[in-house]
């Protein structure tokens, strides 16, 4: 990491900054140390080789959809009254979120570098939907795991997987106990490819994710330009392990007078209740015990953003003060999905909700030519049967 | 290097020590005491203590029930900490291998738990998840070998030369060598696998060679042995057998029959 750009780390341990405050690294056991520098290698070359980009840049046009469409939320920019709020529609892309891209690319990769399988974690199963699709494609078996709780309350992405062909492996839990049977999984197949759904665990997985997913910064800054004669004044996104928010960002980090906001679940919000900690393969901020046994953290109706710990280079990036990390609360997620299916005719996931709650606290206190974008990673079908019981009287 | 480690593979019998793993404070701190002892007292040569972590990514179904357990009974590291110290009062030969997950040591942190353990009578420290790549191993095997302790170093079916070079050159006490890919418990190691693999590393180095994962038997212990091995680590088998036989009272003279048939094939 050069010292005048946050955009060019980590180093080749994986590591974001320097000394002992560092974050990230390898935490792994010894069988997946060598298979982790031999994806580290395979990806730093495809990234040099320009046909290996154009054929990602392709399917991302042809398969995806990108780009997704940068929108003027004018009934809710109304509303509030304040700023002029877009919204980056990642919940258009095919499989319906953000979390295609990186399965494409990563996809793409294990091609590349001859592998013959494919294991995935999945919170929401959006990732485990997405990879399964991009599998399918690709024609590449796929393991995906998820915990039992997420998937009694996600089950059209798992139908979706098993309609690729995807086999489930199901541990008692959420998306933490998914990531650490995915490592096991992993070491028990370590000629496999563990595509890793968000920024998070060992290098060099925090990166290849920044990498797929930073071209969501990329188009808003293209779009915006060429919409709004301009960049946004504040860049806003959920954040459970950090993919969509640091895709969003990423493009961004050197450039300080474009504000950038996390949002948290609040029951799972590792940045502003956690401390440093190593688990799961990095070092990075977590709700744990003082004395590091457990992990711990509450549930969220976001099951995509219900995550004990955070991405690496987001725990470097609170340290630095470059982002602002906040949470919100059930209650902030339900309310502000509400305004924005009433005023925008959009189903949402709930997850980028947490950010949306953030975005009408925000925008209510700023100029009208104020310009603020939300990143809706997901959409809601996954969701309708939580959101129902929750707040379906509301709509009645 | 501890000096009870290089003692114990300097003796000439047994011909192939038995290391043991144990969850430390399993089934409760008082009954995993009496346990060990047995376990000492059948000839057991090295003990591998395990501390606990709730996300811990190497422990098949067996040692993560135990894990859970303990965890659930609300046993922490300084708990383990304070059998290890209960075991070396009662044996002053048998060599105690602290084993477990960079989570706990990070936040003890690791100088103090250096301090500690030494003062309790570790001989050495096995962290599943911290290669030397990472910081905080780099900090704990410098304490360690400045406190005259032994950083155990594991090597697996994927670790190539050149990184097997670069392990044995910082490797104290003895090598843990993995058998098999994946997690304790599940897969069976096979005798010609692991024959090449002792092989492979006994080109590079003369420390000595452990050789775990895989071994349920007395009689996959003596296939073990015969690969040219120094010691042979057996865990889930021991801990199965204690968590099927948890409410027997005669649980640790059964452990204690149980360990023998093994030490019987290793003389």
């Amino acid at each position: 990491m050069t010292k005048n750009s946050y955009k060019t780390g980590p180093n080749e341990l994986g590591y974001f900054g320097e000394g002992n405050s560092a974050m990230g690294g390898m935490a792994v056991g010894e069988t997946l140390m060598p298979v982790l520098h031999e994806l580290n290698q395979g990806f730093e070359d495809a990234i040099k080789d320009q046909s290996f980009l154009d054929e990602f840049n392709y399917h991302c046009k042809h398969y995806i959809g990108r780009p997704s469409p940068l929108y003027y939320a004018e009934n809710l920019t109304k509303k509030l009254g304040g700023a002029k709020i877009l919204f980056k529609r990642e919940h258009l892309n095919h499989t319906l979120s953000h979390k295609v891209t990186n399965s494409l690319f990563q996809v793409l990769l294990a091609k590349r570098m001859g592998k013959k399988a494919l294991i995935c974690e999945s919170g929401a199963g959006q990732h485990f939907s997405a990879t399964a699709a991009v599998a399918a494609k690709f024609g590449m078996p796929l393991t995906g795991v998820m915990g039992d709780i997420d998937i009694a309350r996600v089950n059209q992405n798992i139908i979706k997987a098993k309609h690729y062909g995807a086999e489930l492996k199901s541990v008692p839990g959420t998306l933490k106990e998914a990531i650490t049977e995915a490592i096991k999984t992993f070491s028990s197949n370590p000629d496999y490819a563990y595509i890793c759904g968000s920024a998070v665990s060992s290098a060099p997985y925090p990166r290849i994710v920044q990498f797929a997913q930073s071209v969501i910064g990329r188009e808003i800054r293209e779009q915006s330009m060429e919409q709004e004669g301009r960049l946004p004044n504040m860049l806003i996104a959920c954040c459970g392990g950090g993919s969509n928010l640091i895709g969003m960002i990423h493009e961004f980090l050197d450039e300080p007078e474009i504000i950038k906001i996390g949002v948290e679940a609040a029951e799972t919000a590792a940045l502003s209740n956690g401390t440093p900690g190593i688990m799961q393969g990095m070092k990075t901020y977590m709700l744990q015990t003082d004395d590091g046994s457990k992990s711990l953290g509450g549930s969220s109706l976001g099951a995509g953003i219900q995550y004990f710990s955070v991405g690496p280079q987001h725990a470097f990036l609170k340290d630095q003060g470059v982002v602002k990390y906040t949470s919100a609360t059930d209650k902030e997620i339900l309310e502000a999905y509400k305004l924005i299916a009433s005023t925008e005719g959009i189903c949402s996931a709930l997850e980028p909700m947490a950010g949306a709650a953030e975005l009408i606290k925000q925008a209510k206190n700023k100029p009208k030519d104020y310009l603020i974008c939300l990143n809706l990673c997901g959409t809601g079908e996954k969701d309708l049967n939580t959101i129902q019981e929750h707040i379906g009287k509301d709509f009645e | 290097m501890s000096d009870r480690l290089k003692k114990i593979f300097a003796e000439k019998l047994p011909k192939t020590k038995l290391v043991s793993y144990f969850v430390g404070c399993y089934p409760t701190p008082e009954i995993s005491l009496e346990l060990i002892k047995e376990a000492i007292n059948n000839g057991v040569s090295i003990l591998e203590i395990g501390y606990c972590t709730s996300e811990a990514s190497a422990e098949g179904p067996i040692i993560k029930a135990a894990h859970d357990h303990v965890l659930s009974n609300g046993h922490n590291l300084n708990d383990i900490i304070k059998l290890v110290k209960d075991i070396r009062e009662y044996n002053q030969d048998v060599g105690i291998v602290l084993m477990g997950y960079i989570a706990n040591l990070y936040k003890y942190p690791i100088s103090n738990f250096v301090d500690d353990i030494k003062v309790a009578g570790a001989d050495a420290v096995l962290v599943v998840d911290a290669p030397h790549e990472l910081k905080e191993e780099n900090q704990l095997r410098e304490a360690l070998n400045k406190n005259g302790l032994s950083l155990i170093k594991l090597v697996a079916p994927t670790t190539d030369d050149n990184r097997l070079k670069d392990i044995v050159k910082i490797a104290s006490g003895f090598l843990y060598q993995v058998n098999v890919s994946g997690v304790t418990g599940v897969k069976s190691a096979n005798e010609a696998d692991v024959t090449n693999f002792v092989k492979r590393i006994r080109n590079l180095t003369d420390i000595p060679i452990c050789s775990g994962f895989g071994i349920k038997s007395p009689e996959d212990a003596k296939k073990m042995a015969n690969s040219g091995c120094n010691g042979v680590i057996v865990g889930s088998a021991f801990v199965k057998y204690i968590q099927d036989n948890i409410e027997n009272k005669d649980l640790p003279q059964s452990l204690g029959n149980l360990v023998k048939n093994f030490t019987e094939e290793l003389k």
